[in-house]
């Protein structure tokens, strides 16, 4: 089903049309526990042809480059605004997948994003899960997007 | 006399990207409004007089289609133009947004030009 190839391209596109930042694609990580030592995420889960939740994981620096690039303004603090631009990437990433899936008759529909921050927290999912985590590299660091799915 | 626009979205973060957009795609608004969901959206309606709404499909409370729905059952504001700017714009969901009266739709990631394209010709 081709995961990763999918979240690079939807969220190259992202970066290129809407963040205007030039961002490039690692490769993806290996499966197993993961510390990503991020301080903030957005998810969004979408079911359908499959279940997955969908999440973007940011150390602070990072989130508060994207955000203030999709603002247009400089961002000091991980706010309500941070977690909001996160969440709207989580959300077109999610509606990428679900056109480029939907190209192979295969639905999907999409909930509501959620984000959280902090200085220490886990995500956990259930350890029947597939999961593929690709991180993405700008200027500022790396970022991680997470897909943990389940075919039905 | 300068036009108005309505932006809904539940994101401020989109909101802000739609009004910036505009700006570069050269569609110069005298006013810009905002609203979070369809409910915001109707009340904004009712107490202002505004030229075209663009609108996220995918919102809490009230979604962009129950929005269309509502509008589409008050003649003072059933007229005004709608374009849907979302991620959701699958053929099932965009027709359902015609049927309600939605002139178009742009997907989200989306260019200054996609908005100059698809909104100037309602202006």
């Amino acid at each position: 089903m081709e995961f990763a190839k999918k979240i690079v391209k939807t969220t190259e596109e992202i970066f290129n049309t809407m963040i205007f930042m030039e961002v490039s694609a690692d490769a993806p990580l290996e499966q197993g526990k993961r510390a990503l030592g991020c301080h903030v995420s957005a998810m969004i889960g979408l079911t359908g042809g499959f279940s997955a939740m969908l999440g973007i994981h940011c150390p602070e620096t990072v989130g508060l480059a994207i955000s203030g690039a999709m603002l247009g303004m400089e961002i000091e603090e991980v706010d309500a605004d941070v977690k909001d631009a996160l969440g709207e990437i989580a959300n077109m990433v999610a509606g990428g997948l679900k056109e480029r899936f939907a190209a192979e008759n295969i639905g999907l529909e999409l909930a509501i994003p959620t984000a959280i921050s902090g200085k220490s927290y886990t995500i956990a999912s259930s350890p029947r899960s597939n999961r593929v985590i690709i991180p993405f590299s700008i200027e500022q660091g790396q970022f991680f997007i997470e897909m943990k799915y389940n075919l039905n | 006399m300068g036009k108005t626009v309505l932006i809904v979205d539940d994101s401020n973060t989109m909101r802000k990207i739609v009004s910036r957009s505009l700006r570069q795609a050269g569609i110069d608004f005298e006013q810009i409004l905002e609203a979070g969901d369809g409910q915001e959206a109707l009340d904004v309606l009712a107490a202002n007089k505004v030229d075209v709404v663009l609108s996220d499909i995918n919102m809490p409370n009230m979604t962009g289609l129950e929005f269309l729905k509502a509008k589409s059952e008050d003649d003072a504001i059933k007229d005004i133009p709608v374009i849907m700017i979302s991620t959701e714009t699958g053929s099932d969901i965009i027709d359902e947004a015609k049927s309600y009266g939605a002139k178009g739709a742009i997907k989200k990631p989306f260019t200054p030009d996609l908005i100059n394209e698809t909104l100037g010709p309602l202006l």
